[in-house]
């Protein structure tokens, strides 16, 4: 744990997400890093308790919800290098304006797909 | 890609944890306070998160505003805290300060500005960037930490409003309260302790470059707000950094001025530009260099090189006559950084030639006045001696400057330019440049070079071309050329025909072949004498077998040869008859393979073998055909008769100058006295009788007996005056053909341009001066070759 901040050894790091009702969901780091605040919460030059223990509390996000961003999350990193020919990414319809506050405070899920969703 | 449909699912709205109003200073108070924990570093204990979302309620519940005010309300009162405290009591340590002292043992107290050893200067200096540069840093971890939470407000309301972001705006409060605060001088302190360290360099201490270093790059972080690409550094520093260095470089190029000689100052100056380079790139910005740079080639270059250049005793002169290359390669280097075009030092060194050539053609003058007895130099001899001496020198001269143009100045083209024209101007000047090199090449042709190797042989021959380059009047060389080439020929005095072709091959590529096509064939007029000779032996021995007289001769094309063989008044003179008769031999012999061609016998330039006997022996004389002449005479007198000089010529109708000449080879020249003169005195007078010396002695049976070269100096004079005339006239008619040619292709021309195209034109062969063009052009007009235009008297239209 100590030392490696990024890198290589940061693709096989986990960290892990705790949502307000108590769900832990371990994920890649570099799947959290998607979102511009997790990735700075996560950060280990930073100091905060959140990087020293590799865990970081949302007490404002549910568990159904953060499986979602999770998921968005691998989504995201798995098509991040061919942005043309992607399959969508499938938002039940009563989440999503959830989904969309979320992603406005974890600063990062920018892809259009939800819009689009929430549109449609 | 939109999946159809129209879903009627029921949205749930977001569940909103935090209702209801939020409480603006109790959610800031858990934001400031934190933030005092980052900059006492406790910052492990804070969650980001809560933090996080602190700040981000906060702004959706549009407290924005509230919160960046209070933020940068925060960090400046925080700022100047820090500066009262950690900064402050280090500046006093820093620069020349105010100190108490105690002076004497009654107690005395008295306060007295008391400069501090460079040594506590410097301590305290650094000492104090040291502690600015901790703070900066604190404050820059703390800055990107507080942006991290912020970074919700970043993104919504800073971006909307065009604000500065969280982390740009703790730079700005930086700058503003700590380095700019006006209550403490941060920023000047800091500005002048890293003069005082450059000033501590610069004479010669070592400093603490890699703080200094630091310090520079807090300075060039900080931006500033309204002005785009500045900042602190500069803005603030760097200004003051130059003023002081023009200061200090001014002083500098005073005091070298003063102390070093040329080349101390050189190796200075360079060493200078040197140090405020490195200390530029390696701890000061990048940007700063070429400002300081041309602070330092102003004033320690541009200010004193001519100067330095044109000194007496260490100048540009001392350092080319002694070689020293290495002052010449600092010269060249520090004159190319100020001046792409260098003019002052090539202004210099064509001084210095034009100065050096004029001695050498002054030396080559004095010694054709005063020809130096002792080294065996004759009036005779003195116009090759001096020849050679100022060729030699001359090519000396250009080699010395190559070598430098070379080694020190890496072979410069402009530099290169300027010597050839200084070159050109002093040889030019020289008139009888072209003179002096035929001799020359002539002396070389006809003795020098013999036994050296081919190699050898053509190197001497391209350090003539080398010169010959450099002569303007091109066609006065080749008149010269002719005449020195005829001599050499008809006497048979050239070492190797080859040596010949080759000189002539080089001053075809040099020229082009209309230079050459006479000096070829009076080399084919040569070769073809030669084969007639052959066909003339056997003629003679199928119809005459009993002759006993042999005769060669060379027959010449009159065009080729230099113009003064082939006037006819000068060179009467009646033959013997046995002479005669062959020689009308000869002329049927020609004639009949050549008829509608005229033979004109010319007695100049031949000899003859004579067997003459004397009392003691008979002894073989090889004479000029003239000498020949007169013996003959002889031949018909009984012993003890004379003949008077009157009787001679009107017997010989040989014209008097070389009547008089031959006379003296006869009968002065003290070793071959075939004639005894009455009276026996070394002028010939029309009255001396000369009569045949039965009693000559020799221990050489065959006996050269050259010609009394022309002793009368203002004959010579006046021949080099003849010389000069011919060229002239060649010239007129050179310029007349260019002219018609030129106006011919172009039909009509206006006046200047038409000159400018002649004087091209005629360039390979010599430079007319434009009085002589505008002759020639009024000669063209009254000849009706050209006419004025008439609306423009200036154009001229070509008549056909």
């Amino acid at each position: 744990m100590s030392g490696d901040s990024s890198g290589d050894s940061s693709d096989k790091e986990y960290v892990r997400l705790v949502s307000s009702d108590g769900f832990e969901f371990s994920i890649l780091r570099s799947a959290a890093s998607v979102s511009g605040t997790l990735r700075g919460m996560l950060s280990q030059s930073s100091n905060f308790v959140e990087a020293k223990q590799n865990r970081v509390v949302l007490p404002n996000i549910s568990g159904v919800l953060l499986e979602k961003v999770c998921e968005y999350l691998y989504y995201n990193l798995k098509h991040q290098n061919n942005p043309g020919n992607i399959p969508e990414f499938d938002v039940p319809p009563e989440m999503a304006l959830e989904l969309l506050v979320a992603s406005d405070f974890l600063d990062g899920m920018r892809r259009v797909c939800i819009r689009n969703r929430l549109v449609g | 890609m939109m999946s159809s449909g129209k879903s009627r699912v029921k949205m749930r709205p977001p569940r909103n944890r935090d209702s209801g109003d939020v409480n603006f200073d109790d959610s800031w108070g858990v934001l400031s306070t934190a933030m005092q924990e980052m900059y006492r570093k406790n910052a492990s204990r804070l969650s980001y998160e809560e933090l996080y979302r602190t700040a981000y309620t906060l702004v959706l519940k549009k407290h924005a505003e509230r919160l960046y005010n209070s933020f940068k309300t925060f960090v400046a009162q925080h700022l100047r805290e820090i500066v009262g405290s950690e900064l402050a009591p280090l500046a006093s340590n820093t620069t020349n300060s105010l100190l108490t002292s105690t002076i004497g043992g009654g107690g005395l107290t008295s306060t007295i500005a008391v400069p501090l050893a460079a040594a506590d200067k410097r301590e305290g200096g650094i000492r104090f960037l040291k502690a600015a540069k901790a703070q900066w840093d604190d404050h820059c971890l703390c800055m990107r930490m507080i942006s991290d939470i912020l970074m919700y407000m970043d993104r919504v309301y800073c971006k909307e409003l065009q604000l500065p972001l969280i982390y740009d705006a703790g730079l700005a409060l930086f700058r503003d309260h700590v380095v700019r605060n006006n209550e403490f001088q941060v920023g000047e302190h800091i500005y002048a302790i890293i003069l005082d360290q450059i000033q501590l360099e610069r004479d010669g201490d070592i400093v603490d470059t890699s703080t200094i270093k630091a310090t520079v790059l807090m300075l060039e972080s900080l931006t500033e707000d309204k002005i785009d690409g500045e900042t602190v550094y500069s803005r603030s520093f760097e200004p003051k950094y130059l003023r002081s260095s023009v200061d200090f470089y001014t002083a500098e190029a005073e005091k070298l001025a003063r102390e070093c000689d040329s080349s101390q100052y050189l190796i200075k100056t360079e060493k200078r530009l040197q140090e405020e380079y490195f200390r530029a790139m390696s701890y000061l910005s990048v940007t700063s260099e070429p400002k300081i740079t041309k602070i330092v080639e102003e004033n320690l270059i541009t200010k004193n090189i001519v100067s330095v250049i044109k000194s007496d005793t260490y100048g540009l002169t001392f350092m080319i006559s002694n070689d020293r290359f290495d002052d010449l390669k600092r010269v060249y280097r520090l004159c190319k950084r100020v001046d792409p075009e260098k003019t002052d030092l090539r202004s210099a060194m064509m001084a210095r030639i034009i100065q050096q050539g004029g001695e050498i053609n002054q030396d080559a003058l004095e010694c054709l006045k005063h020809p130096d007895k002792s080294k065996g130099v004759t009036a005779q001899n003195a116009a090759t001696a001096a020849a050679f001496k100022w060729v030699e020198e001359v090519l000396g001269l250009k080699e010395k400057y190559d070598r430098i143009l070379n080694e020190t100045m890496d072979g410069d083209n402009q530099v290169q330019t300027s010597l050839t024209n200084a070159f050109s101007s002093f040889i030019n000047k020289m008139n009888r440049c072209s003179e002096f090199l035929s001799l020359f090449i002539d002396d070389n042709l006809k003795k020098g070079l013999k036994g050296k190797t081919e190699d050898e042989a053509e190197a001497v021959l391209d350090r003539a071309i080398t010169l010959f380059r450099y002569i303007t009047d091109k066609d006065m060389f080749e008149t010269y050329y002719k005449t020195h080439l005829a001599k050499r020929l008809l006497g048979g005095r050239s070492i190797s025909d080859d040596v010949e072709r080759m000189m002539i091959t080089k001053l075809k590529m040099e020229v082009g072949f209309s230079f050459t096509t006479k000096l070829e064939g009076m080399f084919k007029d040569m070769k073809v004498s030669n084969d007639m000779m052959q066909d003339y032996k056997a003629h003679v021995q199928n119809t005459d077998p009993e002759r006993t007289i042999e005769m060669s001769v060379s027959v010449l094309t009159s065009t080729n040869w230099p113009v003064s063989l082939s006037t006819i008044e000068s060179h009467t003179c009646v033959y013997p008859p046995e002479i005669e008769r062959i020689k009308r031999s000869f002329e049927k012999f020609y004639v009949d393979r050549h008829s509608g061609r005229v033979l004109t016998w010319n007695p100049n330039m031949g000899n003859a073998d004579i067997r003459v006997t004397f009392r003691k022996r008979k002894h073989e004389l090889n004479v000029s055909t003239y000498a020949m002449v007169i013996l003959m005479l002889f031949n018909d007198l009984a012993d003890g008769e004379s003949l008077r000089y009157e009787e001679i010529k009107a017997a010989t109708s040989i014209p008097d100058n070389e009547l008089i000449r031959n006379l003296q080879s006869l009968a002065v020249v003290p070793k071959t006295r075939i004639l005894i003169k009455q009276p026996m005195s070394k002028d010939i007078s029309p009255t001396d009788r000369f009569s045949f010396n039965l009693g000559f002695e020799s221990q050489y049976i065959r006996i050269k007996i050259p010609t009394v070269a022309y002793i009368n100096k203002t004959e010579t004079d006046s021949e080099r005056k003849g010389t000069m005339d011919k060229v002239d006239e060649l010239r007129r008619y050179q310029t007349d053909a260019a002219i018609v040619r030129i106006m011919k292709a172009r039909k009509t021309l206006e006046h200047n341009i038409l000159v400018a195209e002649v004087t091209g034109q005629l360039s390979s062969h010599f430079h007319p001066d434009a009085a002589l063009i505008k002759k020639r052009i009024d000669a063209m007009l009254e000849r009706e070759y050209i006419e004025r235009s008439a609306e423009n008297r200036q154009v001229y239209h070509y008549l056909a």
